[in-house]
């Protein structure tokens, strides 16, 4: 069978805004955060215009999973505690939610529950944004709804592929498409402006020992990605686990306990978003 | 703690988490005591579950659980750290029925 090409793939990413099967959420979302400098006004009039959306995210900054449980009471207050980067993670993470709902069941519990422990990993390593790595976190896979969503027949043969072969779904992609889904969302996180960092982790979540500016956030995501399937939260699209990167996990310093002790406080966090998705 | 649907709550249990408003904002704060009309508020709320303090109880048995565990290690248990990690989220699992 042959591979998607990568200038067709590229080719999507860039034009994200006029296919057909993008939301149109998503596509007014994307054609505002593509701008490089867009003003906290701009992104507080576009969520007022739609309450859905508003609620939504104000019920994730709100939850356990940020750092101010109850205490955000708007999209303007969520920019000046959590930065604009933050914010913008999780309006497009909101946004993709019902796609992903449709496109792979267990894809967003896989995401938030990344998101929960990559934010809590970094509170531990004392990183000084643990919000932006919890967005990376939140955002790692967001390359899969989009091959998903533009190439289902070959995505879903990827995933038959991963099944029936036994191996991760990032392995399975290369018989199928030129580039893997962290590629793509590196592409998208670059179109959609955010900092370097952040399009490196998303990048390289499966490669960690590439990343050169954002070493310390591509490990923790790398690492978060493999323990919430290791829980079996959710699902990413195979039944196999990623091996840990050795060098990623002992730069991390994590010992046996930490790691019992973030999946403790996991399933604290976790139990309280089950109901954002409502909303 | 553990999630309590709104219909089955009782007087004397004890919030683990804030209820909040649909705008995110708490209501109703952690370790508050629920009392009839504590609960009668909350019920007039529109939301489905609180988390009340307590043991969860598991929707899947444990057995069903550490077979899948097993099954997704099953084919990188010798790679390094690997083993650490089934070592810590089994513990974990098997914590959550105790």
């Amino acid at each position: 069978m042959s591979s998607v090409d990568l200038k067709i793939m590229r080719g999507k990413v860039e034009n994200i805004n006029a296919l057909p099967t993008i939301p149109s959420t998503l596509k007014r979302l994307s054609v505002l955060i593509e701008k490089p400098k867009i003003t906290l006004d701009e992104i507080s009039r576009f969520v007022a215009n739609d309450p859905a959306l508003a609620t939504k995210v104000l019920k994730m900054v709100n939850s356990a999973i940020y750092g101010f449980p109850g205490r955000i009471s708007s999209v303007s207050h969520a920019i000046m505690l959590l930065g604009l980067n933050v914010v913008k993670g999780l309006l497009l993470g909101v946004s993709v939610f019902e796609i992903m709902q449709k496109s792979m069941l267990g894809l967003w519990d896989h995401s938030v529950g990344c998101a929960v422990v990559a934010r809590l990993i970094a509170v531990k390593k004392g990183l000084k944004e643990p919000d932006e790595v919890s967005v990376a976190g939140l955002l790692h896979d967001i390359g899969k709804v989009i091959l998903l969503l533009e190439f289902s027949k070959e995505y879903e043969s990827a995933m038959e592929d991963a099944q029936t072969q036994g191996v991760i779904i990032s392995e399975a992609e290369k018989d199928h498409f030129a580039e893997g889904h962290a590629n793509v969302g590196a592409w998208l996180a670059e179109k959609w402006c955010f900092p370097r960092n952040l399009i490196e982790v998303m990048g390289n979540h499966h490669r960690p020992q590439l990343s050169r500016i954002a070493q310390t956030e591509t490990a923790i995501v790398h690492l978060s990605d493999i323990i919430i399937r290791a829980r079996g939260v959710g699902f990413a699209g195979d039944n196999s686990l990623p091996v840990i990167n050795a060098a990623a996990f002992e730069m991390l310093k994590l010992t046996e306990a930490d790691i019992k002790e973030i999946l403790k406080e996991m399933e604290n966090s976790l139990e309280e978003t089950e109901d954002i998705s409502q909303a | 703690m553990r999630k309590v649907s709104v219909d089955k709550l009782e007087p004397g249990m004890k919030l683990a988490k804030p209820v909040m408003a649909a705008s995110g904002i708490a209501l109703l704060g952690e370790g508050t005591e629920l009392n009839e009309k504590r609960i009668e508020r909350i019920r007039d709320m529109n939301i489905t579950a609180v988390v009340v303090e307590g043991v969860a109880t598991q929707v899947v048995p444990k057995e069903e659980m550490l077979n899948r565990l097993d099954a997704r290690f099953k084919n990188v248990e010798d790679k390094p750290y690997m083993n650490m990690l089934k070592k810590a989220v089994k513990e974990h699992i098997e914590g959550l029925y105790e």
